[in-house]
């Protein structure tokens, strides 16, 4: 599962960040970073931040095996 | 048992109350209810469920705010072209380009700057109305929020702030004899405002400060600015969405505080609970009735076939009180976990730019109101908007010790 940013459609709501700080962080200047893919402790919390985007901004790709 | 039937067009409803009990029934009902035509408009599908107002909003590309803008009321042709410069009655690309421009001040990393000086804002307006006792809260508190920190925001000095207030109540208060001299009169508001940007802007291009404005008519890291007509755009938009709307949610919510005694004792005791109640304020008052879209093509509904051209209005005070999403929606509950209300938009493009800002004047007011007034009590009748889309108090007077 790889998370994808719609960096056009972001606008730093932080929200994402609330639900997974771990994965996703806001920088000084309001830029989103992807911290690191899901795993399975963090893939829950992953899906309530996609869920959550106010701007629909994040999705999920299931990573190709 | 049923609900009599509403006109959800009609102002004279919503000045008496939120049709609650009819939005209950129609969000039972297997498919979207029609509102049939009738002055200020075209016929339009009620869109009342929380799923259905949710999947509406993130489908920009099916359901336009273009087309017909995002207003419930018809216009004229030639109003409707105005309108359409405001970003409200876009779609994206254009949407996108202008949001991207304005954006960049309404981030929470943004908003949380101004914490402290909103803080000193409710502060000295609470303590000023608290020594004398007797005040309008509408006019005295909720209204000079906002205005206030719009001012602060925008660098608009404070001698202007009673003309941001008479204009912003005639943008909105078109269907209220009250605030209009005329059926013109929101026209005539709208060129003054207009004027007053233009003057303001040319002002900032001239001598640059550390303020929005400043920022607003410079460009962007990409060579990209807001040409003149999309800043005065921007700047009606500000006056109207960041005044009426937070003034409403402050006094709507001040008002069902003191419906709710037990809860407002609850809060002044605990001021951990300010940003729970704050959320469940937000999610009763819902400021914001409805807003309108257009299909672009032919859909489904939550069950109903929309036809291309067709109006839809999405009914948020409806949303906010859907039983397949909130335990007992009927019940005011300051500590209501989860809360996710959709009074800020059901996401997407258009999700409610000053949503950060909103909050946090909105914690800072009840937190100061709290500390400083916690014998607030109602002196006399509330008088309620005649609005078919603010869900607005005109009036509220009261007794603060």
């Amino acid at each position: 599962m790889n998370i994808i940013v719609d960096y056009d459609a972001c606008e730093a709501n932080g929200l994402c960040e609330g639900f997974a700080p771990d994965i996703f962080q806001l920088d000084d200047e309001d830029r989103l970073h992807v911290l690191a893919q899901p795993d399975e402790h963090s893939a829950d919390r992953v899906r309530q931040a996609v869920l959550a985007c106010p701007k629909v901004a994040l999705s999920l790709a299931e990573s190709p095996d | 048992m049923s609900a009599p039937s509403v006109t959800l067009h009609d102002p004279d409803v919503y000045e008496r109350g939120v049709p609650h009990e009819f939005f209950a029934e129609l969000r039972r009902a297997p498919r979207l209810y029609w509102q049939p035509a009738g002055p200020p408009g075209r016929g339009f599908w009620a869109v009342t469920r929380y799923d259905d107002v949710v999947a509406v909003s993130r489908d920009a590309e099916t359901f336009s705010s273009y087309r017909g803008t995002a207003m419930l009321s018809d216009f004229d042709d030639d109003v409707v072209e105005l309108q359409r410069a405001m970003m409200v009655n876009m779609d994206p690309p254009n949407h996108t380009r202008l949001r991207n421009l304005v954006n960049r001040g309404f981030t929470p990393r943004m908003v949380g700057k101004l914490e402290q000086s909103i803080r000193d804002i409710c502060h000295d307006l609470v303590d000023e109305v608290a020594e004398r006792g007797d005040a309008d809260f509408v006019h005295e508190i909720a209204a000079q929020l906002p205005l206030a920190v719009i001012a602060e925001l925008m660098g608009v000095p404070d001698s202007d702030r009673e003309k941001l207030y008479d204009w912003s109540n005639r943008m909105i208060g078109f269907d209220d004899p009250e605030f209009q001299v005329d059926g013109s009169d929101g026209a005539v508001a709208a060129s003054e405002i207009f004027a007053y940007a233009n003057e303001f802007a040319e002002r900032r291009r001239a001598e640059p400060r550390d303020d929005i404005v400043t920022k607003l008519v410079q460009p962007d890291a990409n060579g990209d600015v807001l040409d003149a007509l999309e800043f005065n755009m921007f700047f009606v938009l500000l006056i109207v969405a960041g005044n009426e709307t937070t003034r409403n949610a402050a006094a709507g919510g001040m008002l069902t505080l003191l419906e709710h005694p037990e809860q407002w004792r609850r809060l002044r005791e605990d001021r951990s609970l300010v940003p729970s109640a704050v959320e469940e304020i937000l999610r009763w008052v819902s400021p914001v009735m409805d807003i309108r879209r257009t299909a672009t093509r032919d859909t489904v509904v939550g069950g109903q076939q929309i036809h291309e051209g067709d109006k839809l209005v999405l009914f948020y005070p409806s949303a906010n009180r859907d039983e397949a999403v909130f335990d007992q929606p009927d019940v005011f509950e300051i500590a209501r976990d989860p809360n996710p209300h959709i009074t800020f938009g059901g996401g997407g493009p258009h999700f409610c730019l000053g949503s950060h800002l909103a909050r946090l004047e909105l914690r800072m007011l009840f937190d100061a109101l709290a500390d400083r007034v916690p014998d607030i009590e109602l002196a006399g009748p509330v008088r309620r908007l005649r609005s078919n889309f603010i869900n607005g108090i005109k009036e509220m007077p009261v007794r603060l010790r």
